[in-house]
């Protein structure tokens, strides 16, 4: 690349030097304006030698000029100044006699003992003024460009010593005035004669200097000094150059404006200096701005050429356009930097990797990405393998493969440093193909993205425990932003949902999921949600297309998004696998309420057997007597009647009896339903009874009479009741003649509660032990199995009470349980604010509730 | 008119003492019923009753203790015990502590007649054989 930019350069300024050369030689008659033959030639022969770097110029002027030839040579270096002109002059005697159009361009000869190129020139059309030769020892002497600038000196040359053959003729002229007249006739036809020849030769000389001037490429303009009058000449391409006219570009003043606002007054004060003869050149790189507002650049050569006197008499500029030169290099700085920007910014490092000789050439820092030492790679496909994390470097080939086939390389891949770190690695490139279609270079540009992908990594696995949260805990997560219905559903969320994740979702197509017996409740929340935006927390269920229901668990958070809109975000969790084990539990609950109140009623069997039996005696016995009456003579009618009707009385008295032992042995599930807790404590003192009887223990009833109704399931609270009864007969029944009676309250308790003590005179219990009463299978009896107590705390927990035992202050022990007499509604204490729940729930939540 | 033998009936359960003496007087007794051991204690009828017929579990005192009573007072009536708690242990003990019989609610009429017959057969002379 660099060759080729430097190329045009020595052409251009070989190209310039010619062209100054050419200019020089053009302003050489302003040198010798006036003069003689012999100081035309001395100048002549000067100017060449210094431009051309000539070793030797000959001059020999013809008769046409003087009357004896003038020869003269001038040497670069000083040798013998006879000998020279000889040898010289004995070629040219040998020239002169062919036609000058036969003339070789040049020939080799041997000059004063030393090889020389040898260019001759004629002076005048058939070199009858005479002629020039020009020597040099440089063997590709002469090029075109000094072929070029010894033409245009000859023609110089010649149109000089014309001139001054012309001043001679007119002095000529008047001294044969005076003499002969003919003669001088004679010689006036002549001179005319030769006058016109001389002129059409003088033309043709101006016309190539015209031409010259006018086809150069190089901008020029010619100041004449010591004629302010004469337009300013610049030749076309400067015209062209500076988009102007001829006429336009006569004058200094237009040049003046052309030139760049910013360097108008320093150029115009160099130009002064010029000009006045304080300096004899100068260059400049000119800045001009042109009509139209577009910008040339050009590099100007000034150059003051001067008189015979010595003053200062022509001012040659010549102009290089430089602009596309100028554009070019800033396109390519702007592009280098932008290049240097984009790598800094990217922390991206170039590599050129020459495919085919396996070369590839790395940046120091390209080298620093792999964690290598500046100069430590070895630049080979091998070395480079080496530096990749093993099991990336497939994903590599693959890339390659790819760019093989497209051109294109974009991969992401680890290197591993040599201290054993990973470092993520974006590379992004080129692949060039040669004639063959064979890769031959890769280009291209590698950036360390690792904190990205360490960020993605981080985000991914985030993400990835986030949804893997959500699926184990069945929890989906949403937001919902009011102004907008905006609904963000999570994937987790569809799923329980059992939507497409691809559907947007929407309060309708939620709506549509939802347990038609849930549809007002889901609305009221909604549109309070909506309207006052608060937290909320509720649970509805879901009714799915096989008919399944799902029982969900609404939380959401009421906060803002960033453009300070209301924004509600929350959590939906699917609890129908809570909710059915809670069935289950409660089931699981029931049935060992069932089995312990089994037991618990197996120890009263004889005291129920005695209850059963009761009535039964008496309801055989009054039969027998009916019968015994009616078979009387005559039949006892009244009497039989009467026993008739206590048969039957006793008859509903045990069915009374079975019917409480039914709805005791037999019930299972729980219901809910009001219970008066002392109508229930006096049910279970009649069925005890007999039991109490034998115990010998009268149970005191201490029974508030404004209690409240408590709900839940009777049979259990019953049973409960029953427990702690035949605990405290159990307790007793060690002790003889209690003092103080079993003794069995019920009350109202502060908190909306309402308690049930069972108060004995028993033995009590250890108090390190108090806790450990309620867990199953603890027992301090012989007979006993243990969960009566732990079994009786459940069944009051799950009426959202608790059961609890003290020591009496003098004998025995109390056991109390207390409850809520009032439906509470189902809130738990997260402060999440307002929570509602299905009515239809309510019950589900009171038996399931642990 | 032949003087009816006087059956006493002690039971704490009021359906008995209802029906129990309607049925004795319907198989040829004359009955009063008690409704404690006390209140039999503190009647005219108890040199009168030629069985008893006596409840096993009672407030205050019991069927046994009123038998102990009854020994201690040399007062040898015969009598029949009568019980709601089917406790196959309780009879043979009180058999052995001179109960004619134990009969478990309900017992049927002619379980009661044979029990009496045997109480009366008890307290006749063994020259009535």
């Amino acid at each position: 690349m660099e060759v080729q930019l430097e190329h045009p350069a020595e052409e251009i300024k070989r190209l310039r030097r010619c062209v100054n050369d050419l200019v020089s030689v053009v302003a050489l008659p302003a040198t010798w304006g006036g003069g003689e033959p012999a100081e035309i030639v001395r100048a002549l022969t000067e100017a060449l030698l210094g431009m051309l770097s000539l070793d030797l110029v000959y001059v020999r002027l013809g008769v046409a000029v003087s009357e004896a030839p003038v020869e003269m040579v001038r040497l670069a270096q000083p040798g013998s100044p006879t000998a020279v002109p000889r040898e010289v002059g004995e070629l040219f005697d040998r020239w002169m006699g062919d036609d000058p159009q036969k003339w070789p361009p040049f020939e080799r000869h041997n000059v004063g003992g030393e090889d020389m190129t040898l260019v001759p020139l004629r002076l005048g059309l058939r070199g009858e003024i005479g002629i020039i030769v020009a020597g040099s020892r440089r063997e590709d002497f002469p090029r075109q460009t000094e072929s070029l600038v010894l033409s245009v000196a000859a023609n110089q040359a010649a149109m000089g010593l014309q001139q001054a053959l012309l001043l001679s003729e007119r002095n000529l002229k008047l001294l044969t005035d005076i003499d002969d007249r003919k003669r001088a006739e004679t010689q006036r036809d002549r001179t005319i004669e030769e006058l016109r020849t001389q002129q059409s030769m003088l033309s043709e000389s101006e016309q190539r200097f015209r031409a010259i001037f006018d086809e150069a490429g190089t901008g020029i303009t010619l100041v004449d000094l010591q004629q302010p009058e004469t337009p300013i000449q610049n030749n076309r391409a400067l015209r062209t150059m500076l988009g102007l006219s001829q006429e336009e570009l006569g004058f200094f003043e237009t040049y003046d404006e052309l030139t760049a606002a910013a360097d108008r007054e320093a150029d115009a004060a160099t130009f002064r200096e010029l000009c006045e003869g304080r300096r004899d050149g100068l260059r400049q790189e000119k800045h001009f701005i042109l009509r139209d507002g577009s910008s040339v650049w050009a590099n100007v050569i000034f150059t003051l050429l001067r008189d015979a006197a010595g003053r200062p008499r022509f001012v040659i500029a010549i102009h290089e356009d430089i602009t596309e030169r100028k554009r070019a290099v800033e396109r390519l700085q702007t592009k280098q930097e932008l290049i240097d920007l984009a790598q800094k910014s990217a922390r991206a490092m170039a590599f050129d990797w020459y495919i085919q000789q396996d070369i590839n050439v790395w940046s120091p820092e390209q080298e620093s990405l792999y964690g290598l030492q500046p100069g430590s790679f070895d630049g080979t496909f091998q070395g480079w393998k080496r530096l990749i994390h093993p099991p990336d470097w497939p994903l590599l080939l693959k890339a390659v493969k790819h760019a093989h086939e497209t051109g294109e390389v974009s991969v992401e891949f680890r290197a591993a440093w040599p201290d054993g770190s990973l470092h993520w690695l974006a590379t992004n490139g080129q692949m060039f193909f040669d004639g063959q279609g064979k890769p031959f270079r890769m280009v291209g540009f590698t950036s360390d993205v690792t904190p990205r992908r360490l960020a993605e990594e981080e985000r991914r696995r985030s993400e990835a425990f986030l949804a893997e949260a959500q699926h184990l805990s069945s929890t989906g997560s949403f937001s919902w932003r009011v102004e907008t219905n905006k609904i963000t559903w999570s994937k987790q969320a569809y799923h329980i949902f059992e939507l497409d994740p691809a559907v947007p979702m929407t309060p309708e197509l939620i709506r549509t999921r939802v347990h038609p017996e849930d549809i007002p409740l889901f609305d009221e929340v909604f549109e309070r949600a909506r309207a006052a935006v608060s937290n909320f927390e509720f649970e509805h269920r879901l009714l799915m297309p096989d008919s399944s229901i799902k029982y969900l668990h609404v939380i959401a958070h009421k906060t803002r998004d960033q453009d300070g809109e209301p924004e509600y975000i929350g959590a939906i969790q699917d609890v129908t696998e809570r909710r059915r084990s809670e069935e289950a539990l409660g089931n699981l609950r029931s049935e060992l309420a069932h089995v312990s109140r089994v037991a618990t009623l197996g120890a009263l069997t004889a005291s129920i057997a005695h209850e059963v039996n009761q009535p039964l005696s008496g309801i055989i016995t009054n039969a027998s007597t009916c019968l015994r009456m009616l078979a009387a003579d005559p039949p006892n009618v009244d009497g039989a009647r009467e026993t008739a009707r206590r048969t039957i009385r006793d008859g509903h008295r045990a069915s009374d009896v079975i019917t409480r032992l039914r709805a005791l042995f037999g019930k299972k599930g729980a219901t809910s339903e009001p219970v008066d807790l002392n109508e229930a404590t006096r049910e279970v003192i009649a069925l005890s009874l007999s039991e109490l009887r034998r115990k010998r223990v009268i149970p005191r009833l201490e029974l508030a009479d404004d209690l409240p109704p408590v709900t839940g399931d009777r049979v259990q609270l019953q049973q409960v009741i029953l427990n702690l009864l035949l605990n405290a007969l159990d307790a007793m029944s060690g002790v003889e003649d209690c003092p103080t009676p079993l003794v069995i309250r019920t009350a109202r308790d502060e908190d909306e509660r309402v308690r049930l003590s069972v108060q004995d005179a028993g033995v009590g219990f250890d108090p390190q032990a108090a806790e450990r009463l309620f867990e199953a299978f603890y027992t301090t009896k012989n007979d006993g199995m243990g969960i009566g107590l732990s079994v009786s705390r459940s069944i009051i927990e799950s009426h959202h009470g608790r059961l609890w035992a003290t020591l009496n202050d003098d004998t025995g022990a109390t056991f109390s349980f207390s409850i809520p007499h009032a439906s509470e509604a189902a809130t738990d204490a997260s402060g999440v604010g307002e929570v509602l729940t299905p009515a239809s729930t309510d019950a589900e939540r009171v038996k399931g509730d642990s | 008119m032949v003087m009816r033998q006087l059956i006493s009936v002690v039971d704490d359960d009021e359906s008995v003492r209802e029906s129990l003496p309607d049925l004795l007087r319907e198989l040829g007794f004359a009955a009063e019923a008690f409704s404690s051991a006390e209140e039999f204690l503190a009647s005219d009828c108890l040199g009168q009753t030629r069985c008893l017929v006596l409840d096993v579990t009672m407030q205050g005192m019991s069927g046994p203790d009123l038998l102990q009573e009854l020994t201690r007072l040399r007062r040898e009536i015969p009598i029949v015990f009568i019980t709601a708690h089917r406790d196959e242990g309780v009879r043979p003990r009180l058999l052995e502590r001179g109960a004619v019989e134990c009969l478990f609610k309900p017992f049927s009429d002619t379980a009661l007649l044979e029990a009496l017959n045997a109480a009366l057969r008890v307290s006749r002379p063994v020259t009535e054989k």
